[in-house]
């Protein structure tokens, strides 16, 4: 809806900024839903809209779990009904507890009334609709952390399993619990809202406009989160768990707070809509209504906010007007030709059909969505494309600083053994990384290589031994924790977050050294704003590092780009998080030699700014261009350490690389690379 | 009835709802354990399966439970209604994996066990529109043949489905464990990439895991229609979830784990039906579903796989 029109009313301004075309379309498209009850005057039109409204803030709080978050709830229907029940039972005339004088002071407030039904007095609860509203938010995200703290665990689809479980117990439990809910005849005589007296009743109109005033906040909250570092971080979560954790972001946390803020939509919505309808039963919320509300979230596009927006109010539309005037005509042709099938047709009744055919041929034909919430770049002309080999380091390093220069060690691992089952990947490593240094891991496909850094991020337990990060013990810390005391990683095997933009890769980079939490986002203050500022200027810094590989590319998503510039978006993720000490995950794997050259001169200009390095590598020239001591692994135990020169002479390392009969071959052949890598470093 | 029949009682009752409810956890388990997909669209396949037997039933001229069979006739009609039953859904499976599922096997993400939640809707909406939302009279010709067990009754239909359920879950496991094609299902679970380097056929081994799954649950339809004498469109939502519950209790991707919880979820809602409350059953079946993948996720008979990264 908002695209469309955007398109159709923006053509005769395009030569506004885009800025002001997008605020120009928001205030039409705001006249056009606050005039509607005016130029519309249908009462039963204003009502289907209003509940059209209704399902659009729902599938946005939906959206914030499975688009953002990734996280496949479905049992999401769960939460309205905890936000409708909780309305319910505290106004209507179900739960009457006997008059006692201490519910006095309640009564002066206005929250509890004496009745009289004959008999002793009974209190009424007389919950205002205004507190109910946004205290029922508070309510469903309290249940949405509790039911989603024991899925945290879990992976996406036993989530998805256990949510429609709960989505299952919940209006299960409403019906058993009789006296507090009236079970399955449900609740009635439910309050509507009062506003300075007046009294919303039944009449659809206010209802309407409490409904747009919702959905716009709803929106509005829905794109601040989007757009700053919560929704990234969420984003990170459902691109990749192990990278968003590696890169600082807390896992638990944000998981915690994308079902609690997406509780809390559905409560607040459930509110309004029982204040509406005034009555509520059980099977208001059953699994037809999460997987409708799922529907929606697939047609309009996982994890765009006006997509699905647009998906809820289309398919509340087609329910409530469109399938019902369809079967007007159709009627109408059979009277005309006298078909009783036609005459008798009801397509409403084949809704539920309809939802399952979306969700078939969405999967296979447009998963992302009537509006796909990655934004299409245009292509980069050829200028842009022409990547020239960089030589002598990095360019525009001043803008990053130097490094403080510390004593003593950076990394101290002690004696640790890592074991998978019975296999002994790590058996008592000891190696150290000095401050400002670097140092080369070397060893063996299987070698123990990408354990050992993974054990030092914190992705792997150890069976023991000890790890200390400027002198502070950091194993047994989560990965996101490790990554905040300035301990920086990449991959062996890449893991981008590929459905982001290069800037986003890198800006999650910088996740851990923000603040921006989630009600920072949505009141947008000022202190905040120039955070996000500063962080977009960091983060364009960090990608102009790298000449013009990344700067032309900030705004393509990953998925598309070179091998060789997603390695270097993983270096300048890793970068933008300030690390104190890097470490390369074979770096210059799948490069070409020129390739190889410039980035072994990029990570040494890094080094030479102070900045402390550990590096997996297989290239024997970058190791012996960059690194002070060299390490060797075997079968997960330390063989031989040493400056790079000595160790490529050592036994044990060539016969861990090439066996008893190939030594004397290993000997010529190390000499030969000896003198290259000499040749090289003279040009 | 003294407690310790009540008891006897609901332990036969229970080892019926189970075995009916570990030949659908069994197709869970299958395709789980290749594709690592949840099944959706195995909700319904068994709904749908005891639509077509109660289709099939009906074509042998039975309806409701008036025409009593006994000796030849009846296991005729029953090898024959079982058969069909289970060759249609299984025909229904391979149609949804060939056709649906396949083009989206290299997509990544939750797109594949999302388009298997449309294809259940669609599976439930057809049988609606197909033959209306009324609960159907399922046709029975079982004599009502009875053996007092203490206080507690053992009727011919419980041992009809559990000595059924023994021969296919028999079969299934001689069929993984010693065939060809078998063994190299259980290889592709494994690792399907290295399983097709050594020559497996993969496409094949999943088509067979859908087929048999589904086949299964067609037989899991059909004794759900001769234990309760109806059946009716929504039954495939509350059996599903309870398979599944119990594929996930014994460890899913586990053979032996899906039999062993689906008795043990049988069991359960027996007796919290008989001791607890039945409007309770469903809470407590839901809330050890939970508290497994919460403090067990590999379940009573799996293994922590290392992680597949």
């Amino acid at each position: 809806m908002y695209s469309a029109a955007i398109d159709l009313l923006g053509r005769p301004f395009a030569g506004m900024a885009p800025a002001r075309r997008k605020a120009l379309g928001l205030i039409v498209l705001a006249a056009l839903l606050l005039l509607f009850p005016l130029y519309h005057n249908n009462d039963a039109d204003i009502d289907a809209m209003a509940n059209a409204g209704a399902f659009v803030t729902l599938a946005l709080g939906l959206n914030i779990v499975v688009g953002f978050a990734g996280l496949l709830d479905l049992g999401y229907a769960a939460f309205f009904a905890i936000g409708v029940y909780y309305y319910g039972i505290f106004t209507a005339y179900q739960v009457m507890p006997e008059w006692h004088s201490w519910w006095a002071p309640f009564a002066a407030v206005g929250l509890v009334e004496k009745i009289n039904q004959g008999g002793p007095d009974l209190v009424h609860f007389t919950l205002s609709f205004w507190i109910a509203l946004p205290t029922a938010g508070l309510v469903a995200a309290f249940f949405g952390v509790l039911f989603g703290a024991p899925t945290l665990r879990l992976r996406g689809d036993y989530l998805a399993i256990v949510t429609l479980g709960f989505g299952e117990i919940v209006p299960i439990v409403f019906r058993n619990v009789d006296s507090v809910t009236n079970g399955a005849a449900g609740l009635n005589g439910v309050k509507p809202p009062q506003l300075f007296g007046f009294d919303f009743g039944v009449d659809a109109t206010p209802y309407y406009y409490v409904c747009v005033f919702l959905v716009a906040l709803l929106v509005y909250v829905s794109i601040q989160l989007r757009d700053g570092r919560v929704g990234r971080a969420w984003m990170a979560i459902r691109e990749d768990e192990t990278a968003a954790s590696a890169m600082g972001v807390d896992l638990v946390k944000y998981k915690l707070l994308a079902f609690a803020i997406g509780a809390a939509f559905a409560g607040m919505t459930g509110v309004f809509y029982v204040a509406k309808l005034q009555t509520a039963t059980p099977d208001m919320f059953n699994f037809n209504v999460s997987a409708m509300l799922l529907v929606m979230v697939v047609l309009g596009g996982m994890g765009s906010v006006w997509g699905v927006v647009l998906g809820a109010f289309l398919l509340q539309i087609l329910q409530s007007w469109l399938l019902p005037e369809l079967n007007h005509v159709l009627h109408g042709i059979g009277n005309l030709v006298g078909n009783g099938f036609l005459q008798q047709i009801d397509l409403t009744e084949s809704i539920q059909l309809i939802f399952g055919l979306i969700l078939v041929f969405m999967m296979l034909f447009r998963r992302d969505g009537l509006i796909p919430a990655a934004r299409k770049t245009p292509p980069l002309n050829m200028t842009q494309q022409t990547a020239m080999v960089q030589r002598g380091g990095f360019v525009g390093m001043e803008k990053i600083g130097r490094w403080e220069k510390r004593a003593g060690n950076a990394l101290e691992i002690k004696g640790v053994t890592v074991k998978f089952g019975g296999l002994v990947a790590l058996n008592k490593v000891d190696l150290v990384v000095p401050e400002g240094g670097v140092v080369a891991v070397i060893g063996p496909n299987g070698s123990g290589k990408s354990t050992l850094f993974n054990v030092i991020t914190g992705l792997v337990p150890a069976d023991s031994g000890s790890i200390r990060f400027q002198g502070a013990e950091i194993l047994g810390l989560a990965p996101h924790k490790i990554l905040e005391k300035g301990v920086a990683r990449t991959f062996q095997n890449i893991r981008l977050f590929p459905n982001l933009t290069v800037l986003e890769n890198v800006l999650i980079g910088q996740h851990a050294r923000l603040k921006t939490g989630a009600a920072g986002a949505v009141l947008q203050l000022p202190s905040m704003r120039a955070e996000e500022k500063r962080a977009r200027q960091w983060a364009v810094d960090i990608a102009a590092l790298f000449g013009n590989r990344l700067s032309p590319r900030l705004a393509q998503t990953v998925f598309g780009l070179s091998y060789a510039n997603r390695r270097r978006v993983e270096i300048a993720r890793a970068l933008a998080s300030r690390p104190h000490i890097l470490l390369l995950d074979e770096p210059t794997a799948g490069m070409n030699p020129n390739e190889t050259l410039e980035l072994a001169e990029q990570i040494k200009s890094l080094h030479e700014l102070g900045l402390t390095i550990l590096l997996i590598e297989h290239k024997l020239d970058v190791v012996t261009r960059l690194a002070d001591n060299v390490v060797v692994l075997d079968h997960g135990e330390k063989i031989a350490e040493g400056p790079a020169d000595e160790v490529r002479q050592n036994e044990e390392v060539l016969r861990a690389y090439l066996g008893r009969a190939g030594r004397a071959h290993a000997a010529a052949v190390a000499q030969a690379a000896a003198v290259d890598a000499g040749g090289a470093s003279n040009a | 009835m003294t407690l310790t029949d009540v008891i006897l009682q609901q332990v036969i009752n229970g080892l019926s709802l189970g075995a009916m409810y570990a030949l659908l956890a069994l197709g869970f388990t299958l395709v789980y354990g290749i594709l690592e997909l949840i099944n959706f669209s195995h909700f319904n396949v068994f709904m749908v399966g005891s639509f077509i037997a109660m289709y099939v039933l009906q074509a042998f001229g039975l309806s409701g439970q008036t025409t009593i069979l006994t000796g030849l006739p009846l296991v005729g009609v029953l090898v024959a209604a079982f058969a069909v039953t289970m060759l249609a859904c299984g025909a229904i499976g391979v149609g949804i994996e060939r056709f649906l599922l396949r083009p989206l096997r290299a997509v990544k993400g939750p797109a594949a066990m999302i388009l298997t939640i449309g294809v259940s809707y669609v599976l439930f909406n057809l049988v609606i529109l197909g033959s209306g939302a009324d609960s159907k009279n399922f046709p029975n010709p079982l004599p009502a043949l009875q053996w007092p067990i203490g206080g507690a009754v053992l009727r011919l239909r419980e041992v009809l489905i559990w000595a059924v359920s023994l021969l296919l879950m028999g079969g299934l496991t001689y069929f993984v464990g010693y065939t060809k094609l078998g063994k190299a299902m259980r290889a592709t679970a494994q690792d399907p990439e290295a399983a097709r380097m050594m020559g497996v056929e993969v496409d094949r081994v999943i088509m067979t895991a859908f087929f048999l799954g589904a086949a299964l649950a067609g037989a899991g339809g059909l004794i759900f229609g001769l234990y309760y004498n109806f059946t009716s469109f929504i039954i495939g939502f509350n059996a599903g979830l309870r398979a599944f519950t119990a594929a996930v209790l014994g460890g899913i991707g586990n053979v032996p784990g899906a039999m062993l919880g689906g008795l043990m979820i049988g069991l359960i809602e027996a007796f919290s039906g008989a001791f607890i409350a039945t409007a309770w059953s469903d809470v407590i079946i839901f809330s050890i579903l939970v508290l497994v993948l919460v403090f067990r996720p590999a379940g009573l008979l799996g293994r922590v796989a290392p992680n597949k990264s």
